[in-house]
């Protein structure tokens, strides 16, 4: 299914017969994919769950907080289709549209389990994670992930980005990890948006204003060309539904075809790049290919030192694994065991070839090690019952923000990270994720969130966020100082990571000496608070549901939990709304 | 962002609730649920608008008089804003009545 029947150019009839989807918003864009008749939406504008984050900030919400939730048959398949209203502050997701998303799609995960298999079809409009809820928005998008994943093994799991908007930030990871990914020419896909990468890396780095460059990069056919999607669609209604209906009939794929399971594909990929010489974006089409299968690619000599500077993460993991030489599968990412439990940290990496990803953020070629390490250990211990534990050391910048980081698809890498921790935490492994410095945006969602217990240092320095203060200040258009005088009343805006504790996502904040260079009482601390968190990783449930179950969500995820709720009652009553 | 409230004398009953547009810039959302039913006599329709723009309480009072002199249609009214002119205003309580209003057979 790489191609979808396009009209002839010259069919005029059909031309002029067509409907247009791009123009269509997100309620009848659900419409023209479902059968028709058998639409019904779920926790619709009436249900009234709008965000409780945006007025008390001065922006006026919208009732069904910008997604739409449509059950309803394709081709006579059950199937739950969520659509994100892109209008409505640039399908950004926070707290309640991202609840609505997960939900969904765990609601969907059940009934397949009980025997009525139910796709999902995710039309991705989105900019990302929404800065004006930006920790709840940045949870969410990680429990999207997750929940897709739990889904995918039994019913399949289809994205469409149509256009115009695209899809950018986490939101991408999740469209990284379907079972099929269906594109128009109109459609973008990236992980960083051009702006951005501008604002971070300078003009050089990527032209924002380069039209052609973007499209180049992060076009619907490009993405298609480089096997990052499954099937370009002409802007039509009645084609498009014709690819999901193909798409949906197919079922859900064998384990280990899914993109983001072929390491094999993205490390021959990654081999095959030379940062210092990048391709153009047509090479890439003409070295990489549509289909997504290993190329051929030159063997690089590998640095495998386990020396490189100073930094937090380097510091804790040494010290938790005290008596044990970390081993670095690459010199940016460093893995040691102790205790029946293997560490893993990106460090900063003076001489990377990928040269935005020097200072300890998570890039193309950190998601592919990481992935790689957690994909052994549980190969390792698949026949065994008592399985290891993966403790993430979390101090990262970001993501990295770059043009050859784009043009490969760092979503794509992203996803393959997320989709092995996922995986260790479904087979049974602990996984906590321990976070002594900056914990931002991708780059924590790619090492760290989807872990079972999240532990953090209390300490000023360390800083959980969806995008470091100037940027997210220049983006909501506000200073600084007024990004920090919203943060006082409005949690998930902090930067404090005492504030970051109160929305049930932390299992533990620790009080330390010195973050820097811990001391043996904190390392002592430290690490009896991971033992513990294993043992309740171990014991406790293996999706991400019990962070809604938490104190911390009780009182300020009130709008996560009534989502769950509601949506969970209306779908199995056929006349709810 | 302000809140205003208005209460505009209305006989005609919604049918139907109702929920047209979307809070997009130059735009806004309304939705539109009839009453309960013994509010139905010498009624009002109470009206709640959140808008993105501050200091235009007057031309909203204006818009909306017109509009309900007019149609007179019952209900509670929420509309969202996001810095619509008068115009699209207008039309999208035109459109926001039309499908309260609507019945079975137009449908």
């Amino acid at each position: 299914m790489n191609e979808t029947s396009a009209p002839d150019a010259l069919d005029w009839q059909h031309v002029l017969r067509r409907r247009g989807f791009l123009e269509l918003d997100a309620r009848s864009r659900a419409q023209a994919l479902l059968d028709p008749g058998t639409m019904r939406v779920l926790c619709g504008p009436f249900d009234r769950l709008e965000s409780p984050w945006l007025a008390p900030q001065g922006i006026v919400p919208q009732a069904d907080d910008g997604v739409v939730i449509a059950r309803g048959t394709v081709d006579g398949r059950p199937a739950v289709i969520a659509s994100i209203e892109q209008r409505f502050l640039g399908g950004a997701i926070g707290e309640v549209s991202g609840a609505k998303i997960s939900e969904a799609l765990r609601m969907a995960a059940a009934d397949s389990r009980a025997g009525t298999p139910t796709a999902a079809v995710l039309l991705l409009e989105t900019g990302g994670v929404r800065l004006q809820e930006a920790n709840l928005g940045l949870a969410a998008v990680a429990e999207i992930c997750s929940a897709l994943l739990e889904l995918r093994p039994l019913a399949p799991v289809i994205g469409v980005v149509a256009g115009e908007v695209g899809s950018f930030g986490g939101v991408s990871i999740a469209a990284g990890l379907c079972t099929r990914l269906l594109v128009t020419r109109e459609a973008r896909i990236g992980l960083n948006g051009p702006a951005v990468i501008e604002q971070e890396g300078g003009v050089a780095e990527f032209d924002s204003s380069d039209r052609t460059l973007i499209w180049a990069v992060d076009g619907g056919e490009q993405r298609h060309a480089t096997g990052l999607a499954d099937a370009l669609v002409p802007d039509d209604a009645d084609l498009l539904r014709t690819a999901v209906r193909d798409a949906v009939a197919v079922g859900p794929l064998v384990k280990g075809s899914h993109r983001s399971e072929r390491l094999d594909v993205l490390r021959t990929r990654l081999a095959s790049l030379d940062p210092a010489r990048p391709p153009a974006p047509h090479q890439l089409r003409a070295w990489w290919g549509a289909a997504y299968e290993p190329v051929q690619a030159p063997t690089r000599p590998r640095a495998e030192s386990a020396q490189g500077p100073a930094s937090r993460g380097r510091a804790w993991l040494t010290a938790l694994t005290a008596g044990v030489r970390p081993w670095a599968p690459i010199p940016s990412v460093l893995r040691a065991q102790r205790d029946g439990a293997v560490y893993l940290a990106v460090v900063p990496d003076p001489d990377n070839p990928f040269h935005r990803a020097r200072r300890g953020e998570v890039g193309l070629t950190e998601c592919l090690a990481l992935a790689e390490q957690i994909r052994a250990v549980v190969a390792e211990d698949a026949g065994e019952t008592d399985k290891r534990a993966l403790v993430a050391v979390v101090d990262l910048p970001s993501q990295a923000y770059g043009l050859i980081e784009e043009m490969s698809g760092l979503h794509q890498a992203i996803a393959a990270c997320v989709d092995a921790y996922q995986a260790a935490r479904t087979a049974g492994h602990p996984v906590v994720a321990l976070v002594v410095g900056t914990a931002l945006s991708g780059g924590f969602l790619a090492h760290g969130l989807q872990a079972a217990q999240i532990l953090a240092l209390d300490e000023p320095g360390v800083e959980i966020h969806a995008m470091h203060k100037p940027a997210a200040a220049r983006i909501t258009q506000r200073t600084v100082a007024q990004l920090d005088e919203l943060a006082q009343t409005i949690t998930p805006l902090s930067y404090d990571v005492r504030d970051w504790a109160k929305l049930g996502l932390c299992d533990g904040l620790l009080a330390v000496e010195n973050a820097d260079e811990p001391t043996a009482k904190d390392t002592a601390i430290v690490g009896a608070a991971i033992a513990e968190a294993i043992v309740r990783a171990r014991t406790g449930p293996r999706d991400l549901s019990r962070r809604l179950d938490s104190p911390g969500a009780l009182a300020t995820r009130g709008a996560s939990r009534a989502v769950r709720e509601r949506l969970a009652r209306q779908w199995i009553h056929e006349q709810a709304s | 962002m302000q809140t205003l409230t208005y209460l505009f004398p209305a006989d005609r009953p919604a049918a139907q609730p109702a929920h047209v547009g979307v809070v997009a810039s130059g735009d806004l959302e309304i939705l539109v649920e009839p009453l309960a039913p013994g509010a139905v006599a010498g009624g009002r329709a109470e009206v709640r608008v959140r808008t993105s723009v501050d200091g235009f309480d007057t031309i909203w009072h204006a818009v909306l008089a017109r509009f309900f002199t007019r149609s007179g249609l019952l209900g509670r009214w929420e509309l969202n804003d996001s810095g619509a002119t008068p115009g699209v205003v207008l039309l999208r309580l035109a459109q926001a009545a039309a499908v309260a209003t609507r019945t079975e057979h137009e449908a």
